[in-house]
Parts: C-alpha cells; sequence; structure tokens
C-alpha cells in the first residue's frame, strides 16, 4: 500500500489539481444550462479567451497575473453577457437551434483569436516567483500547480456559498423555479439571467488565465475544454454546483490516477467513466435540487 | 419553463455537430487543360485551421518563397497557387483535395500535413492521375503508388536514425511513449527495428497516449520515473510537443533522464512555446537551420527576412516540391499535363536542396543522410550525422 502510494501520489495530486480546473470551467457551463436553460457551446471559446488574455498579459510578476485575472474576468464576463444577448431571442426555440448558433460564435471566434495570435500553441509562463518545483515526498512536483490547487478551491468554496448559502443563490434557485413569482416581487429578472450567464463565463474566463500554464491556448484548446466540459456536467448533474464538483474531481482522478494506472485503456477511459455513470445514475451524481 | 433534461441526447446532439463539421462534398468538372501558354494551376492542401495550423503556415511559407525567388513562374510558366484547407482530420482533407481536383482543376498538389489525409485522398490522386508532391506526411504504409511523391521523408525514418545511435548511448533501458496515431506507430516502429538488433533494451511497454486530447502527461511521466529507464524516446508535434517537453521539465525529468525525439518534437514554433524548458533535448530530423551548403544559403536567410524566424523542416521539404515542380514542368516541355509532369518528375534526378543534395528512391521519397540536433539556447544545433537512409 506505502508503495503504491509512493508510485502514485503525484497522479493522486496532479488529479486534484486538473480537477479543479476542470470545475472552474465547467461550474458555469453547468449553471447557465442548469438554471438558464442556454446550451452554450462557446463555454471553451471563454476559456481560450482567458488564457489569451494570460498570455498577452502575464510578464513573470505576480501583479501581472492578477491584471490578467481582473481582464480576464471582464473578458469573460463581457463574452457572457454578449451570449446572453445572442441567445435570448432563441430561448422558446429549444436547444438545438442554440447549440448551432454558439458553436458558429465558436468557429468565428476561433478564427479571430487565431488571426491575432497564430496558429501555434502560445508558451504561457507562471509567474517567476511560482515556477521552479517542491519535493513532494521524493516526487518533483511544480509549484504553480500546488498554488492552483488553493486558488482553485477558494475560487469552489466561493461559488458554492454564492449559490446555496447566500441570498443572491436564493434569487437565482427562485427564478428558475417560478420566473414569473419572481417578476411579481419587482425583480427584474433579465438582471438575473444576463448576471448568472456572465458570471459563469468570467469564471470560465479566469480558469482560463490561471490555467493557461497547464493547458495553454492555441487552435483546437477550445473544442477540447468544451468536450472534457460537457463530459463534468453530465457525469456531475446539471445545474449544481455540488454535483460540477464532484464530476469535475472524478473525471481529474480518471484522467490522472486511472490513465497513469491503465494506460492502455487511456482512450476510453473518460467516455468509459461517462457510460458507467449514467447506466447506474441518469441524472448524474448530483442532480440537481432546484429543477422541477 | 422548459422540459426535463437528457444528458444522452444533449451529448448525442453536441457530438454530431463536432463531427459533422469536417464533411463536405464535391462538385464535378470535366474537361481538360491543356493551353500551354496561360498561368499553371497548383493546389496547395495545407491546413488553415486547427491543431496543424502552424505547420501549414510554414509549408505554404516555404513553397510561396521559392515561388516568389523565381519570378512567380514554376518551369518557366506562370503560376497560380490555389490553397485548400487541409483542416484537422482525413474527412476535411479528403473534402479539400476533391476541390482542387474536381473543382479548382489543377495541375498537380502539394502539401499535406496529416497521415490520415493522405490516406483518404490516395485513391483520388491515383485515379484522377494527378500528381502529389506531398512535402510532410508520409506514412510507411504508403506504398505502390504512381502519382504521389513526398519531398519529405517516411515517417518511420527519423526512429530509424536514432535507434543505433540511442541503443549505443543510453546505458540501460529506454522508454518509449508516442502520440496514439499512425505517425507516432511508424516512428516507434521505426525507431525498434534498429533500436533492439543494436542491443537497446526498452523499459516496461511502449505507451501510446491518446491523440488528439492528451494535454496533461503527469501520468506518463510518472510511468517512466517509476520505469527506472535511462533515456526516453518520444514521438510529439504540435501543441502536443509543447505540453509534453514543457511538463518533462515541471515533473523533475529534464536533465535527469534524456530525452531522444524525431525532430518534430522541436521543431519551427512548437519551440518557442517549449522556451527554456526544450534545452538539451535531442532530435533526429533530415534538416537543421544552421546547415551550411549553397542552397540553404539561399534558402534560410530569404525565409528568415520574411518570416522572422528559423525555416523549419516543414518549410524546406516545401519549397524543394516547389523545385521538384519547377524542374518536372520545364522537362515536361511543350506539353504541360498532369500526366506528363508526373511523368517528369520521376526522372527529375538531382535536387539541390537546403538539406543537401537528394534524389527520389523508387518509393518517391528522398535519400538523404539524417542529422542529430541538440537544443541549445532555444534553437536547434548539429550534433551529429546518423547515416543515410532511405536508399
Amino acid at each position: 500500500m506505502a508503495g503504491w502510494l509512493d508510485g502514485n501520489l503525484v497522479s493522486v495530486v496532479d488529479g486534484i489539481a486538473f480537477g479543479l480546473l476542470l470545475f472552474t470551467i465547467a461550474v458555469g457551463l453547468s449553471l447557465v444550462f442548469g438554471m438558464m436553460d442556454v446550451l452554450n457551446l462557446a463555454h471553451g471559446t471563454l476559456y481560450l479567451a482567458g488564457a489569451y488574455t494570460a498570455y498577452a498579459l502575464s510578464d513573470g510578476t505576480v501583479p501581472g497575473l492578477l491584471l490578467a485575472l481582473a481582464a480576464g474576468a471582464l473578458v469573460g464576463a463581457l463574452g457572457g453577457a454578449a451570449l446572453t444577448l445572442l441567445t435570448q431571442p432563441l430561448a422558446r426555440r429549444g436547444h438545438l437551434d442554440q447549440a448551432v448558433l454558439t458553436l458558429g460564435i465558436t468557429f468565428i471566434v476561433a478564427d479571430l483569436l487565431a488571426a491575432a495570435f497564430g496558429g501555434e500553441v502560445l508558451p504561457t509562463d507562471p509567474p517567476a516567483s511560482l515556477r521552479g518545483t517542491v519535493d513532494l515526498l521524493g516526487h518533483t512536483y511544480p509549484v504553480y500547480r500546488l498554488v492552483f490547487i488553493a486558488v482553485a478551491a477558494a475560487l469552489a468554496l466561493l461559488v458554492h456559498l454564492v449559490f446555496e448559502r447566500s441570498s443572491l443563490g436564493a434569487l437565482v434557485r427562485a427564478t428558475v423555479a417560478d420566473r414569473d413569482m419572481v417578476r411579481a416581487q419587482g425583480v427584474d429578472i433579465r438582471k438575473v439571467l444576463y448576471g448568472v450567464f456572465a458570471f459563469g463565463a468570467a469564471l470560465a474566463a479566469v480558469g482560463g488565465v490561471l490555467g493557461a500554464p497547464i493547458l495553454g491556448p492555441g487552435p483546437g484548446v477550445d473544442e477540447s475544454v468544451l468536450v472534457l466540459s460537457l463530459v463534468v456536467v453530465v457525469v456531475g448533474g446539471l445545474g449544481s454546483v455540488r454535483g460540477a464538483l464532484a464530476g469535475a474531481l472524478l473525471i481529474g482522478q480518471v484522467q490522472t490516477l486511472g490513465v497513469a494506472l491503465l494506460p492502455q485503456y487511456a482512450p476510453f477511459l473518460l467516455f468509459g467513466t461517462m457510460l458507467l455513470v449514467l447506466v447506474v445514475r441518469p441524472h448524474g451524481l448530483v442532480p440537481s435540487a432546484v429543477r422541477t | 419553463m422548459a422540459g426535463r433534461f437528457r444528458p444522452l441526447v444533449l451529448i448525442t446532439v453536441t457530438t454530431g455537430l463536432l463531427l459533422a463539421t469536417g464533411c463536405g462534398g464535391a462538385s464535378l468538372g470535366t474537361g481538360d487543360d491543356s493551353k500551354q501558354t496561360g498561368p499553371v494551376k497548383i493546389g496547395l492542401l495545407v491546413p488553415q485551421s486547427g491543431t496543424y495550423k502552424a505547420l501549414g503556415d510554414d509549408m505554404k511559407a516555404g513553397f510561396e518563397l521559392y515561388v516568389r525567388q523565381h519570378g512567380g513562374r514554376l518551369g518557366g510558366r506562370e503560376v497560380q497557387i490555389v490553397i485548400a484547407d487541409e483542416g484537422e482530420t482525413a474527412d476535411s482533407g479528403k473534402a479539400a483535395a476533391e476541390k482542387l481536383v474536381k473543382q479548382d482543376r489543377v495541375l498537380a498538389v502539394s502539401g499535406v500535413v496529416s497521415s490520415a489525409t493522405v490516406n483518404g485522398v490516395k485513391d483520388l490522386f491515383e485515379t484522377s492521375r494527378i500528381p502529389l508532391v506531398g512535402s510532410n506526411a508520409s506514412p510507411t504504409t504508403l506504398t505502390g503508388t504512381k502519382y504521389i511523391w513526398r519531398t519529405s521523408y517516411v515517417n518511420d525514418e527519423p526512429g530509424k536514425a536514432l535507434g543505433k545511435h540511442v541503443a549505443e548511448r543510453a546505458g540501460g533501458p529506454v522508454f518509449l511513449v508516442a502520440a496514439g496515431y499512425q505517425a507516432g506507430k511508424d516512428e516507434i516502429e521505426g525507431f525498434k527495428s534498429t533500436f533492439l538488433p543494436a542491443g537497446g533494451k526498452i523499459a516496461g511497454e511502449e505507451v501510446y497516449t491518446p491523440f488528439p486530447g492528451t494535454k496533461n502527461f503527469q501520468p506518463y511521466l510518472s510511468q517512466i520515473e517509476n520505469s527506472g529507464a535511462k533515456a526516453v524516446f518520444c514521438f510529439y508535434a504540435g501543441g502536443a510537443a509543447v505540453d509534453f517537453v514543457k511538463q518533462y521539465r515541471d515533473f523533475g525529468l529534464a536533465g535527469r533522464i534524456p530525452l531522444y525525439a524525431p525532430g518534430f518534437l522541436t521543431e519551427g514554433g512548437v519551440l518557442k512555446g517549449q522556451g527554456d524548458a526544450a534545452d538539451g533535448v535531442l532530435t533526429a530530423l533530415n534538416y537543421s537551420a544552421d546547415l551550411d551548403n549553397a542552397a540553404n544559403r539561399k534558402f534560410a536567410p530569404a525565409y528568415r527576412a520574411a518570416h522572422g524566424t528559423d525555416p523549419t523542416t516543414y518549410a524546406m521539404a516545401s519549397w524543394d516540391a516547389a523545385q521538384v515542380l519547377d524542374k518536372a514542368i520545364k522537362a515536361a516541355g511543350g506539353n504541360v499535363t498532369p500526366e506528363t509532369v508526373n511523368a517528369a518528375i520521376s526522372t527529375v534526378g538531382d535536387i539541390d536542396s537546403p538539406r543537401g543534395t537528394w534524389r527520389f528512391n523508387s518509393g518517391g521519397t528522398p535519400i538523404r543522410p539524417w542529422y542529430l540536433r541538440e537544443v541549445k539556447l532555444g534553437a536547434n544545433t548539429l550534433a551529429g550525422d546518423l547515416g543515410r537512409l532511405g536508399g
């Protein structure tokens, strides 16, 4: 047992880092789809925009990273607001129309980003003080990923508190459950819609800024992020923060520990896990309590 | 509000949409292209989007540089270059090739990054009898063709070139890891074909990482560490090469376990992406931008002046492809048709290339020496000769 742990400790830790990265990205998709009923396939693009922001603004210092975070959050929020504006007219026309619209936006933005930044995967190094490695019980591990775990865990906690414990979260959940009643109370529900979308999109972009040194910006990254996010959302259960966290951590471990233990099944593990979860729990690990 | 959710429907629809983007149709066209005075149309089938975009840009730049250096003419005829987006998959590549052949009715085609595309368009070129002078993709399985030429190499050659060298230097078992598609398998097989006879030993089993999609190589790096390997042979290109090399450093393997690879690991833009993480990586390739010969003195400085970076093997092979077409069109003389050009290519003889002089072998690929290169201060530098392959 000790030997096993020694051999796989790095994989387990890295699975947590990767899982938290997936959570930061996927929770927005889950909330927007689960609560607002908008299928946003441009979600991966928001990550990519955040990652390019990090590339453009990071100068190897911590203030540079903080600036990139602020800019990334702004870019994401604006992107989310724009997506709300565009998808609103399609609200009653089903998911296929939304999917086609947002996928089209993905292609357009991906082309624009490729024109602006070129076709290569761009080097995005963390601040100089966070480069380097630490010794993790005899194994080398990058400092940045440990810091990332701490920051992303704090983000996850924040999201959880806002949506499940605050009055703002209660308002959002109420909007989902009964829009007319919320409207009758004098609340402009459009603000709630825009707010949730912008918040989820900002989170994905922040994930892009923080994740750029781990999963750097380049053509095609938006698509792989989108597919991973969809898997996390399906595994975790739609519209639930805890579900997204559970799904993301599970997928994180599958993608690291699972791959380390069963490398020959690596291509199958991700979707195999999804299939298994769907068979056993068709609504995901933690189905949303809000939906009626 | 809306009804209940069905995640399966969502996934099916999404996956379908993502897959459907590669489809395309071809229009029909007949007639012959035998006007002997106007410009000739050459198709460039290179990725303009997706993972391979950077390679496609290099190939386009190399081909266009040759044409520009020769007054916009190939074989004395004015050239019109028609670019078609190969995309990322065999489907998108095939659709683009069909457009070039059937709609644009080009004289010949160059380019093609992906092995999957070349396999997919093989029959198209063979049955349409239009020469494809490919400048990158070259799977080992591509044999017995009459209209398909490659100015690059055969996929297993970089591995073959390195096998003996690594067996002699490693001083212990070597771990083999590669991207899980045909090029990766070809490279590993090529490596083993010279590595094992030279007495090399493999650490554990060879590992293929899912492609595309593997972004986090940590599980594999852990395996390498646990295997007790003395050296690593890997095959990655494009974005995966950046991720692999950076993580190789981040997880503390660089400097402890030497990393050998086919040259694509550190070729072109990926090297910039890898930064100082690539220092010390040893690669085998048919070209190094610092080679000293007459053709390279003509090619490399002009390329640097136009693009601000060292030329890559992709650009070099595409420059050569333009040269092959230049000579073949000239040799075809007054009767320039796809068939006469193809016949002329088979007798084109020595190509004065930036990598050194080479000629086609009977399989339609170059006979050339290979070079060992080491990354020093962010540039590939010549570190030795690995012997002649292809003949």
